[in-house]
């Protein structure tokens, strides 16, 4: 019985891949399972290779992703050439069978590094790198199933159905696979529907169509092959699920938390939130959210700290190459006890790096960018349930604490499309921190925590260099020392009253620990609970405040310690060794920008069992 | 009477600085136009001029070098019913924050700027800023300036500000008219202000302005175009002084927000109340609804 199963649909940018993936996920989720999907593509509007790289779970929501797959949907040749050795043995395939005759010479999209891999591979393999012999070697050496699609003759046929253009035709492809898919796993035809007229609202023409297309290439795959992926498992429990990447649940949170004013710059792969946040913008009661595209990162930073003064919870989202720009802002939010979020999302660095790819690397960045030195909050998300909490909690934290708060994401999380429950609303709290009442305001007096008065309420100053507690300039000694403690005490206070800054998973006193934090959660979880020897999570949610009792004293008690990032070097060892003094010595690592999968880390974490001290993880194309 | 909005600092710029004309225009203007204090915000950036809000008894942001209009367009975007007045210097402006300066001309945001124009970089000893036109050599730079001036009115002018004019320092009868016209203006307004450096400029001296000035007359700021007004306020021989261009037709930015947001200007985002009883405003239902694009529910 198939509970669970792991695919990749591919395709070039641009080509209706989107709409494949919207409209399966949903149809997937209706049904009662869980589904998650990581999302890679290039830096490029059409053409370059895309794909989704999905779990369907039908017993559980998944939390990780596998590098083998028991499905490979191809929109195009060059996602068989990419993708063709990870499909699993018995595994299926579809393709376009009037794409047989190609090579991948004749693909200019495919970069020469990949393209010498491939020939190296064919070699070994001894074809000669036709699609038609790639497909001949998957029948005959690893017993993968193959859906034969014409793909132009279908849209031929449909094209003379509806008497339509060739071109409009060719805007279909996205429906065979779709319809190929859906048979093959025996999904119910209403739940698909539903999704494309939820898609092409207003099209109901181009809906029909595409209906038509899907029912069609449907019937003929279970006709010739039945529906030998259907997951029967009971399905999830929930009835109503929330279906979004990081970008969203985190514009989900800042909404929820009564974020009213977000600033930004677009930068992949931060822009979407903000998109998302504007298309949310007005409540039924008249209240609105003001979404601010700037001039540049500093303005996107500075412009939400003029509307923290206000009053209004206000953030800015960001990537790597932003927040670089907004370290000047972040000072000045600092020296002046100002509340703002910065929701910085990770991407492969340096410089413009890899900006469409995932990364753990800024972990420094986040912690101590800047020149002098101000308490500030960094909150790190590991999953999208998180990632709401946090977006709201980072708010509460600002005001409370009056200090930026940094809630650190990544390309992973911003772009993983995921099943999850509905948030509890119910529980959500707000806390605006200490507000002033009374006369003689002065915005610094009485700290470390100073009451808050807003612009338009009270007279009040705000400068950027060292001042007195009305916020005067001044460079006296002594109030320096005053100063300073006030704003660095600040961090003691937040120290004590924060809860959960780490989380820890598995057996008391586990022989091995792994340490981690962010979008490494899932797949470390994953790992753990299909390997045999005794291993342990502890997970970080917060880096500063450090929660040095609780980390120091999970790692006195384990034997092996083992870091795992998408990193070169794990931050989190070299934040961990500056705490605590503790050097972990053992490390499991990917910086290709393409995410950790289950099967690569069990692998990896038992050859460090065995000895290894670095693994370099590189699956993933 | 306009002591009512001075502070108890003391004020440390050099003796015969152009800012203590400045800064006692803008006393004198507050008073006439009776500001509200708490209701009114200056917002500064670095420099000699960037100190001027702690000289100044309404709330002062003094706020990152180049940065003040950014500053001031999140205070403003944020609460639209406050007084938000831009403080800045010539490098300020048009050196480190040059992208800012136009970008507050193209939102038309109901902003005042005031721009200190003594040519150079006073606090860190003289050196030329952007206004410092080329081959001069004032007495703290070591080689003539060999980079071009920006004229700060065609560059305000065609970033689309809505109100544009030039003053003096040292004349603060002109000046506190000036400002109180630009604080009376909706929408983004425009004022250079020419002043004397006396430590670093020994050019651009007060004899130097005085001999040059000539103040507009009879001219009509909202019947012109804008190659009209650029061409007036060209400095030449003569510094013509005035409001050259007045545009009272294009939207400001906040009346922008609420053609998309009908609400905003009643309900700005400064004064919405986000919380009740510690808990969200945003109950499960409302969220369901709100995120109703998000929302799978599970067929039977």
């Amino acid at each position: 019985m198939t509970e669970k199963l792991n695919m990749i649909l591919g395709g070039a940018q641009g080509s209706g891949l989107e709409t494949t993936i919207q409209i399966l996920s949903t149809a997937f989720a209706s049904s009662g399972n869980g589904f998650l999907a990581d999302r890679e593509y290039y830096s490029n509007i059409k053409g370059r290779h895309s794909y989704a790289h999905a779990k369907i779970s039908s017993i559980d929501i998944p939390r990780s992703i596998d590098s083998k797959i028991d499905l490979l949907g191809c929109m195009d040749a060059e996602t068989l050439f990419t993708h063709f050795d990870d499909i699993v043995e018995g595994g299926y395939l579809i393709y376009d069978a009037s794409t047989g005759e190609k090579t991948q010479d004749s693909i200019k999209s495919i970069e020469n590094p990949l393209r010498e891999r491939l020939e190296e591979r064919f070699e070994e393999i001894g074809i000669e790198g036709t699609v038609s012999s790639v497909v001949e070697h998957l029948k005959e050496e690893n017993d993968v199933k193959v859906i034969e699609l014409d793909y132009p003759s279908i849209l031929e046929d449909i094209q003379k159905e509806f008497d339509i253009s060739s071109s409009h035709a060719s805007r279909y492809v996205s429906s065979i696979l779709i319809g190929a898919v859906s048979g093959l796993m025996g999904l119910d035809k209403e739940e698909i529907k539903k999704g494309i007229e939820r898609k092409f609202e207003g099209k109901e023409k181009i809906a029909e169509q595409n209906m038509f297309l899907v029912k069609k290439v449907s019937e003929m795959v279970e006709k010739e092959h039945g529906s030998p992926l259907k997951l029967e498992g009971s399905g999830i429990d929930e009835d109503e699920l929330l279906m979004v990447n990081g970008n969203e649940i985190t514009g989900m949170g800042k909404i929820t938390g009564g974020m009213r004013f977000q600033s930004y710059y677009p930068i992949t792969p931060a822009a979407d939130e903000s998109f998302f946040i504007e298309q949310h913008a007005s409540f039924e009661n008249g209240d609105s959210v003001i979404v601010l595209q700037t001039e540049d990162e500093l303005a996107a930073i500075t412009s939400c700290i003029g509307a923290a003064l206000t009053g209004t919870r206000s953030a800015t989202a960001t990537s790597g190459p932003g927040f670089d720009l907004m370290v000047e802002g972040l000072g000045w939010a600092g020296i002046n006890e100002v509340p703002i979020v910065i929701t910085y999302y990770q991407r492969g660095g340096p410089s413009t790096g890899q900006p469409t790819r995932g990364s753990q690397d800024d972990l420094m960045n986040a912690l101590y960018s800047s020149h002098g030195n101000f308490a500030r909050i960094v909150l790190v998300s590991g999953d999208h349930e998180e990632a709401f909490i946090d977006a709201i909690k980072a708010f509460n934290l600002a005001e409370k604490f009056q200090t930026p708060v940094i809630h650190l994401m990544d390309k992973f999380l911003a772009n993983f499309v995921k099943t999850i429950p509905l948030p509890e609303i119910n529980k959500v709290e707000i806390d605006r921190g200490k507000l002033f009442e009374g006369e003689d305001y002065k915005r610094f007096e009485d700290g470390p925590i100073s009451d808050r008065a807003f612009l338009g309420s009270e007279v009040m100053w705000y400068t950027g260099s060292e001042h007195d507690v009305e916020g005067n300039v001044s460079e006296d000694p002594m109030n320096r020392i005053k100063m300073h403690e006030k704003r660095m005490d600040k961090l003691e206070i937040a120290h004590e009253e924060l809860d959960d800054k780490v989380i820890y998973f598995g057996p008391e006193d586990p022989e091995n620990l792994i340490v981690g934090w962010g979008s490494v959660k899932g797949v470390v979880l994953d790992a753990m609970e299909e390997m045999d020897e005794d291993f342990g999570y502890l997970h970080f949610r917060c880096f500063s405040p450090f929660p040095f009792e609780k980390v120091s004293s999970h790692l006195e008690e384990s034997k092996t310690v083992i870091a795992v990032e998408h990193s070169y070097s794990p931050r989190v060892s070299e934040v961990v060794s500056l705490n605590t003094g503790y050097q972990i010595e053992k490390e499991v690592v990917k910086f290709t920008g393409r995410p950790i999968y289950r099967d690569e880390l069990i692998d990896s974490l038992k050859n460090v069992i065995e000895g290894s001290s670095r693994e370099v993880l590189k699956h993933g194309p | 009477m306009a002591r009512d909005y001075g502070t108890e600092n003391w004020i440390d710029w050099c003796p015969g600085c152009g800012d203590f004309g400045i800064v006692s225009s803008v006393y004198r203007a507050f008073s006439e136009l009776e500001i509200q204090k708490e209701r009114t915000v200056v917002v500064s950036g670095i420099g000699c001029s960037g100190k001027m809000p702690h000289f100044i008894d309404v709330s002062g942001v003094h706020t990152l070098h180049g940065r003040a209009i950014p500053f001031a367009t999140g205070i403003k975007m944020a609460n639209p019913k406050l007084e938000v007045i831009v403080n800045g210097g010539d490098g300020d402006l048009l050196g480190i924050g040059a992208g800012h300066f136009v970008a507050l001309g193209r939102r038309n945001l109901d902003i005042l700027v005031m721009m200190h124009d003594n040519r150079v970089y006073g606090l860190t000893k003289g050196q030329a800023s952007p206004t410092l036109p080329r081959d001069t050599k004032t007495k703290a730079l070591n080689t003539p300036s060999i980079q071009d001036a920006i004229e700060p009115l065609a560059l305000a002018l065609t970033s689309g500000y809505t109100h544009v004019a030039r003053s003096f320092a040292m004349d603060s009868d002109h000046l506190k008219e000036a400002i109180k016209d630009g604080i009376e203006h909706e929408g983004a307004a425009f004022l250079n202000i020419l002043q004397p450096c006396v430590t670093y400029n020994d050019i651009h001296t007060s004899e130097y302005f005085n001999e040059r000035i000539e103040k507009l007359d009879d001219w009509d700021p909202q019947d012109v175009d804008l190659t009209g007004a650029i061409n007036k306020s060209k400095i030449t021989d003569e510094i013509p002084l005035g409001l050259f261009y007045k545009d009272t037709e294009t939207p400001t930015f906040e009346e922008r927000i609420a053609g998309q947001l009908p609400d905003y200007l009643n309900k700005t985002p400064a004064e919405q109340d986000i919380e009740e009883n510690g808990k969200t405003l945003l109950d499960k239902k409302g969220f369901k609804s709100k995120f109703e694009g998000n929302l799978i529910k599970k067929e039977k």
